[in-house]
């Protein structure tokens, strides 16, 4: 089978409950899909099989290794990731800087790691471990976190920096993540922006959020905000990346409330439209 | 050996790590006490969140469930869900539906969707819920199914009367394994 291209254009993340919507966008050329969701055998969900059949490519991007996990990353969701790559002939797959579990407990949802240098070490060897049984290269995602460690060391742009340079890993960008991190420490996002290896980025994830009791919560369950519209303005004007990745993960809109917004990223990025 | 630094001052690099990244997960899902030198706000907006998350994941898992509870789904969740580690959207799900059942607070159509489960799953509260082989009969709250060589049908819907529970729409926001971020 023809290895697929590395993402490319306005693409959307794959969810079975919108599987219908995402088969009927006629110039979609990439997609993602959650790759704890896709069996490393057995059949694949129908969509997806049809999304190969037309040479979309498909990133699975993890979320439950737990890379930031001080603990070495388990070996079976690593041979996971590296059996769902091979089956759907993905270019590439992404992970999160983040642990999803410690001390026997999990924690439902990525957590922050302290921006230490030894959390560095921790996540730079889990992701060497990951990269060692890979078919392929990784990118790695910084998460929006609503607390913040109390002994960093680091400071955001250095900490990523040293990670992705000790690791040769990608940067999955999430430009929802940079405004929410912003918006809750009260720090600017183009500053982030500027300091960060925008040339390493595979590609960017952009997603809605709300402001909820005092926090802005990048929930990928809200409408994508002017904002973080214009912080994808502010990313593509430093370096366009090759690709923008729309995130919604539940109380889906109509499907001409999605069109906008796929038709907005592409707008903003001077992509085609994939709508 | 003297001049080591030891205890909080220095503890070894990872080992202090897999430890407080241990304490934070506590204090997130279990109830254990704020780890040293976290503002309770952020910690307390993160706890919320996870909440937030894992209800949405038990909704998909538990549509029934979670749509029989309406708009009281999400604070009866958070409620059952504050104290106890996610042991999974499936057991979750299952576990809360017992003690309400308990509780007679089981609303009807949750109780076919346990019932349904009961008869093609064996449950008892501690591992993994594993499938029947053998023909069986799954009841809660007066709904009846039977599974024969895998096939599940409820034979008798729920009691609908007397019900304590709203009917409105589930705060179905995403599932387990499709959430990103």
């Amino acid at each position: 089978m023809r290895r697929m291209t590395g993402p490319s254009g306005v693409g959307i993340g794959w969810r079975p409950e919108i599987a219908g919507f995402v088969a009927g966008l006629p110039g979609l050329r990439f997609v993602e899909v959650v790759a704890e969701g896709v069996p490393a055998s057995g059949p694949l969900p129908p969509g997806l099989t049809q999304l190969r059949e037309r040479a979309v490519t498909v990133v699975p991007h993890g979320v439950r290794l737990s890379l930031g996990g001080a603990e070495p990353v388990d070996p079976a969701r690593v041979a996971h990731l590296a059996a769902v790559a091979q089956r759907l002939d993905a270019p590439l797959v992404s992970e999160h800087i983040a642990f999803v579990r410690a001390g026997g407990l999990e924690a439902g949802h990525l957590l922050p790691l302290p921006r230490s240098r030894d959390a560095v070490d921790a996540v730079c060897a889990n992701v060497t471990r990951a990269q060692a049984e890979l078919p392929v290269p990784i990118a790695l995602e910084p998460i929006a976190a609503l607390v913040d460690w109390p002994d960093d060391e680091l400071d955001e742009a250095d900490f990523l920096t040293e990670i992705l340079d000790r690791t040769g890993a990608l940067l999955l960008l999430d430009v929802a993540n940079v405004h929410a991190n912003a918006r809750n420490r009260g720090a600017d996002p183009l500053a982030l922006l500027d300091r960060l290896p925008l040339e390493r980025v595979a590609y960017a994830h952009v997603a809605g959020g709300a402001e909820h009791g005092g926090f802005y919560h990048d929930t990928h369950t809200d409408p994508v905000p002017a904002a973080v519209l214009e912080l994808v303005g502010a990313l593509c004007a430093r370096r366009r990346p090759p690709a923008l990745l729309l995130e919604r993960d539940g109380h889906y809109p109509p499907a001409a409330d999605l069109r906008a917004e796929l038709d907005a990223l592409a707008a903003t990025a001077g992509f085609p439209s994939v709508t | 050996m003297t001049g080591t630094p030891e205890g909080d001052t220095a503890p070894t690099p990872r080992a202090g790590l897999a430890e407080r990244q241990a304490e934070l997960v506590a204090a997130l899902v279990a109830g254990g006490e704020p780890p040293a030198g976290f503002a309770p706000g952020p910690l307390a907006a993160t706890r919320a969140a996870l909440l937030r998350k894992r209800a949405g994941e038990v909704a998909r898992h538990w549509p029934l469930l979670a749509a029989g509870l309406g708009a009281g789904w999400s604070t009866t969740f958070a409620d059952w869900a504050a104290r106890r580690p996610t042991a999974g959207s499936l057991r979750d799900g299952w576990d809360l539906a017992r003690e309400l059942h308990d509780r007679q607070a089981l609303p009807p159509a949750a109780a076919e969707e346990l019932a349904v489960r009961k008869a093609r799953l064996r449950y008892d509260g501690r591992r993994a819920p594993r499938p029947r082989r053998a023909p069986a009969v799954g009841r809660a709250g007066g709904a009846v199914a039977v599974q024969i060589a895998g096939r599940v049908r409820l034979l008798r819907p729920a009691s609908r009367t007397a019900t304590l529970a709203g009917d409105g729409v589930p705060d179905a926001a995403g599932s387990s394994l499709w959430i990103s971020d």
